[in-house]
């Protein structure tokens, strides 16, 4: 690729390469995403690609490797344009009806649809699909169209065009000024005003300033960031850009979580071919911005998601967090002035510089502007990614789109916000995704993770776990967070192993409240978040553990019981022979039992159990 | 792509302290862990004081300071996994291999991680097996591929003998 | 050449050294402000949050540990609030419970008022206040001792866990840790853990009540950096 020196050079070969592909008829789209190759899609590209050339389709077909579709569920997944087929849990071996029959002509291989649960009947275009309808797919909708790992893709779809927009005359200032009025806010979690923390920026005295695209993504069950990352690192790339011209930065650092391999891949890609286009360097397309990014690896820490822990990482230390008095935007990386904003931040730049503010902030609520990516999770039956604009009800997202829960389950509470987050129950779904409305309940928008429970959670566990995780990955800095957490997990335990005393929970409440205040960072002071809720929602549940020692949901080992129901049971020996504590005795046809001093109750009978005979009380 | 060695790890990093965290993760992934011999020549290439070094490498999951086993199980102990019972995959990984996460087994050949999160939430609970994700894992679905990676290892190891 | 702001401390007005923290200067002006992990003359870290404080900031109060905060003019501060020492007396606890073999620890306790401890007595024999590393670091430049692992595994070790032998041996580290003062009625043997308190009924009047600076046999207990000024 030959560099490009000026805006009319890239816009020439955007020309160029929608000319290349006027003779395509169909692209087909599949997705190469984490969650679609661990259903092995990669198989499936392979066999497609192929037959495609088998049959001689190479020139007239574009096969698109894309990021994620957002339906993990479904995976491998499937999309033809322009028809917008929807194809799902495509395999191998449907590689040539695919290309003969539909490919060729036009036919629709009816197995391969998707069927509404709901209705039971078969839908063909995604738009049809509820799980896609009920969503506004600003950004992800973008993942359809573009291979990752083609830069190509992403011009031809128009990509870079802000940046030109905004090299070719709009001022920094003006900038700042048009993100302040679209009212967008840090979606990483703080919510801050991208505007505003731009602006101080650039007002911050100094030449020598940076740019940070946080895509350490800790929150378990949020994988918004990488998907994002993985299928479009361009745009996010490009709103960097945008980012650096605003506020005066020269160089830009992407900091990626080390669990997610394929995101660093692809933004290495994707910076290297920039680079070679002249996209990042000196006089970036004749212009006086000079501006480069480097990739840094995260090693396996939570806490890095945290702007001075990730600052430290960056330069090569621990990442202990440092204490905020003064902000990054003054005093950031290397003592320099930083702007750090999540990837998802990012990733909204360059459509508001092209459509304007009033464009992006005409969808949402008064202070919760634009859409937001949820990951849609946990036992419900759609899980994905899913995009809503702000101000949807969470009710719309877990039974529209998520389809509400499986296995005739009630749903009974969803989890927002990752660790730093909430537990809300079912009464309070009314309540829209907002920063304010869900900050006042309790809860927070956080990075978007939204993990669905039904009956079978106990919320107590749910508080455990979430206790233990941040004592994982806590720093161990100061003493409310690493003694507190600690002591707030050791009562917590008391009470799901059966010794909780009722002046417990005053002791975790007092103790909560204590750590959120004088912790030093936002790992601890958001640490007592689960334990709160889960208090102010679900205390019933506390009660009867420690009361009455019983865990409704089945979930606290100490306090159930695995049984055999007899009338379920045929004795078809399947969790007899697959225990592994030889707690299970019966003859054959014969209704089996369980001796419960040997139950460990891990699990195994109930999971290999067709008949669903294996209770637990 | 063939493991570097520590020369071409250090090339055009060398006495630049911001690359520490880089280095590692190139040794991490080239020789599956960080020897206290290789910190040594990091501290030194990188001009960073061993104290440093031993830190960061202590600090971050991410390095392994023993060597790990040859399959390595990473267990995805995410929000998502958890409410699809991950909890019950841990514990029986455990109690068939009779280590805990971070452990080797006798003969070397499994070792347990445990994971915040892979980010394929979707198809949990995950187990994933040295790179290949396993999904919509069942405590029996797990003991079945621990037996069925313990056999085609032993028998992997029989003809290698026998040739 | 000293700059000089005015800052107001618990509606004192007070001239202080521009680019000093809030605690040093309260120090200095005999205020009284619990710490534990600061030590005069070397880097504070934030660690024990004892020193905490109310920073009025646009009518809110934020807390933030005074060790970590720089004067500037016209700033406000209040030490001593209900909250703060609702707040300190908590942290207090945490700590005793964690590792009550200390009569630096114990007077730490009795100074911010901890009367019961609520959570199962441990025998830590580290309280992670980081003075040793600190000391090891910035004053003798050895680095031989260092913070190390994360979270509930974080404690102080040698690289690799072995003395190094660019380790002079000075043993300042010994001589600054508050885990080496023992309590006063000899080490707490495993099973004999509690809240000493013994202090509290010797102590004069003037000299449990935090507030001003009595020169109180706890700050001789914990190092408080009054006594290392003087």
């Amino acid at each position: 690729m030959t560099r490009l020196n000026s805006f009319r050079e890239l816009e020439h070969l955007r020309e160029q390469l929608r000319e290349q592909r006027k003779n395509i008829t169909s692209t087909v789209m599949i997705c190469g995403g984490t969650s679609c190759q661990a259903s092995r899609s990669r198989a499936v590209i392979d066999a497609v690609r192929k037959e495609l050339s088998k049959q001689g389709l190479g020139m007239s077909v574009r096969l698109c490797v894309t990021g994620c579709h957002g339906f993990c569920e479904q995976g491998p997944v499937m999309i033809i344009e322009p028809s917008k087929m929807f194809y799902c849990h495509v395999s191998p071996d449907d590689a040539f009806e695919i290309v003969s029959q539909t490919l060729v002509k036009g036919e629709v291989i009816e197995r391969l649809l998707y069927t509404d649960p709901a209705t039971g009947e078969r839908v063909q275009t995604y738009p049809e699909i509820p799980f896609y309808r009920a969503q506004d797919r600003q950004i992800l909708s973008q993942n359809l169209m573009i291979d990752p790992c083609s830069i190509e893709d992403y011009i031809t779809a128009g990509g870079y065009s802000a940046l030109t927009k905004v090299l070719r005359g709009i001022a920094p200032v003006d900038i700042i000024k048009e993100i302040k009025s679209s009212g967008l806010r840090g979606r990483g979690g703080g919510g801050f005003p991208t505007g505003r923390k731009w602006d101080e920026c650039a007002e911050a005295p100094g030449d020598e300033k940076y740019v940070i695209c946080n895509a350490d993504e800790g929150d378990p069950g949020a994988y918004m960031d990488r998907c994002v990352l993985e299928g479009n690192p361009h745009l996010v790339l490009e709103g960097m850009m945008i980012g650096a011209w605003a506020v005066g930065a020269q160089k830009g650092y992407v900091y990626v979580r080390n669990e997610y391999p394929l995101a660093v891949k692809h933004s290495r890609i994707a910076v290297k071919q920039a680079r070679e286009l002249g996209l990042f360097g000196n006089n970036i397309l004749g212009s006086s911005f000079s501006f480069d990014v480097d990739i840094a690896r995260g090693g396996g820490a939570f806490v890095c998601g945290e702007s001075t822990a990730l600052m430290a990482s960056v330069e090569g230390k621990v990442g202990e967090p440092r204490p905020k008095d003064v902000h990054a935007v003054v005093d950031g990386l290397y003592h320099k002035p930083t702007v750090l904003n999540n990837v998802e931040t990012w990733a909204n730049v360059p459509a508001i510089i092209l459509n304007g503010a009033s464009w992006f902030a005409s969808k949402g609520t008064p202070d919760s502007k634009g859409t937001k990516i949820l990951a849609l999770t946990g036992r419900i039956k759609n899980t994905g990614l899913v995009e809503v604009a702000m101000g949807t009800p969470i009710r719309t997202v877990v039974f529209d789109i998520g389809g509400g829960a499986v296995n005739g389950k009630q749903v009974k509470a969803v989890q927002i916000g990752g660790p730093s987050g909430g537990c809300l129950p079912v009464d309070k779904f009314d309540l829209a995704v907002d920063y304010d409305v869900l900050a006042e309940a309790g809860s927070m928008v956080g990075s978007g993770g939204m993990v669905v429970m039904d009956e079978e959670s106990c919320m107590v566990d749910v508080a455990k776990y979430f206790l233990a995780f941040l004592q994982d990955e806590s720093c161990g800095k100061c003493v409310p967070c690493r003694i507190g957490i600690d002591r707030m997990l050791e009562i917590i335990t008391d009470i799901t192993e059966g010794r909780g005393r009722p002046e417990q929970i005053d002791v975790l409440e007092e103790l909560a409240d204590t750590v959120s205040q004088t912790a030093l960072c936002g790992l601890g002071k958001t640490a007592p978040n689960p334990v709160l809720t889960t208090l102010r929602y679900f205390r019933p549940e506390y009660k009867a553990h420690i009361y009455q020692k019983k865990c409704q949901a089945g979930v606290c080992k100490a306090l159930i019981t695995y049984s055999i129901d007899p009338d379920k049971c045929n004795g078809c020996g399947v969790c007899l022979r697959g225990c592994a504590h030889k707690a299970i005795t019966g003859g054959k046809k014969q209704v089996h039992t369980i001796d419960t001093r040997l139950c460990q109750k891990c699990g195994i009978c109930r999971s290999e159990c067709k008949f669903d005979a294996i209770q637990v009380v | 792509m063939p493991p570097q060695t520590l020369e071409q790890i250090l090339e055009g990093r060398r006495s630049q302290p911001h690359q520490l965290i880089e280095v590692l993760q190139d040794v991490q992934e080239d020789y599956g862990y960080i020897s206290e011999k290789d910190m040594q020549a990091v501290s030194q290439g990188v001009g960073v004081p061993i104290m440093e070094v031993y830190r960061v490498a202590s600090f971050y999951k991410a390095f392994r300071l023993r060597p790990a086993g040859k399959i390595v199980l990473t267990m995805c102990m995410g929000t998502a996994c958890h409410v699809r019972s991950s909890r019950l995959l841990l514990d029986q990984a455990i109690g068939q291999l009779g280590i805990k996460p971070g452990e080797v087994t006798l003969d070397g050949l499994f070792s347990i991680e445990r994971v915040n999160c892979l980010g394929a939430c979707a198809m949990g609970p995950i187990v994933e097996e040295n790179g290949s994700y396993h999904h919509h894992m069942t405590p029996g679905k797990l003991r079945k591929l621990i037996e069925a990676i313990r056999r085609r290892e032993t028998e992997d190891n029989q003809n290698d003998q026998t040739q | 050449m000293l700059q000089y702001v005015n800052v107001n401390i618990d509606g004192a007005t007070i001239h202080a050294i521009k680019g000093t923290s809030v605690l040093d200067t309260a120090v200095e002006y005999g205020i009284c402000i619990p710490h534990l992990c600061h030590v005069p003359n070397l880097s504070d870290i934030g660690a024990c949050r004892l020193c905490i404080v109310e920073h009025v900031v646009n009518g809110r109060s934020n807390i933030t540990t005074s060790c970590t905060l720089n004067v500037n003019e016209g700033m406000t501060i209040m030490t001593n609030t209900d909250r703060i020492r609702k707040l300190r007396r908590n942290l207090a606890e945490l700590l005793v419970a964690q590792a009550p073999n200390s009569r630096a620890i114990q007077d730490i306790a009795v100074r911010c008022g901890v009367k019961e401890v609520r959570y199962p007595f441990r025998n830590e024999k580290c309280i992670l206040c980081g003075r040793c590393v600190r000391v090891c670091t910035e004053v003798w430049r050895a680095r031989a001792k260092g913070f190390v692992g994360r979270g509930k595994d974080r404690h102080v070790d040698y690289p690799f866990g072995i003395r190094p032998q660019f380790c002079k041996q000075c043993e300042n580290c010994i001589q600054i840790c508050p885990m080496t003062i023992t309590p006063c009625d000899g080490p707490m043997k495993p099973g004999e853990e509690r809240l000493c308190g013994k202090c509290e009924s010797q102590l004069l009047t003037n000299e449990q009540a935090p507030g001003g600076c009595v020169w109180c046999k706890l700050g001789e207990g914990f190092g408080c950096g009054r006594y290392a000024g003087s």
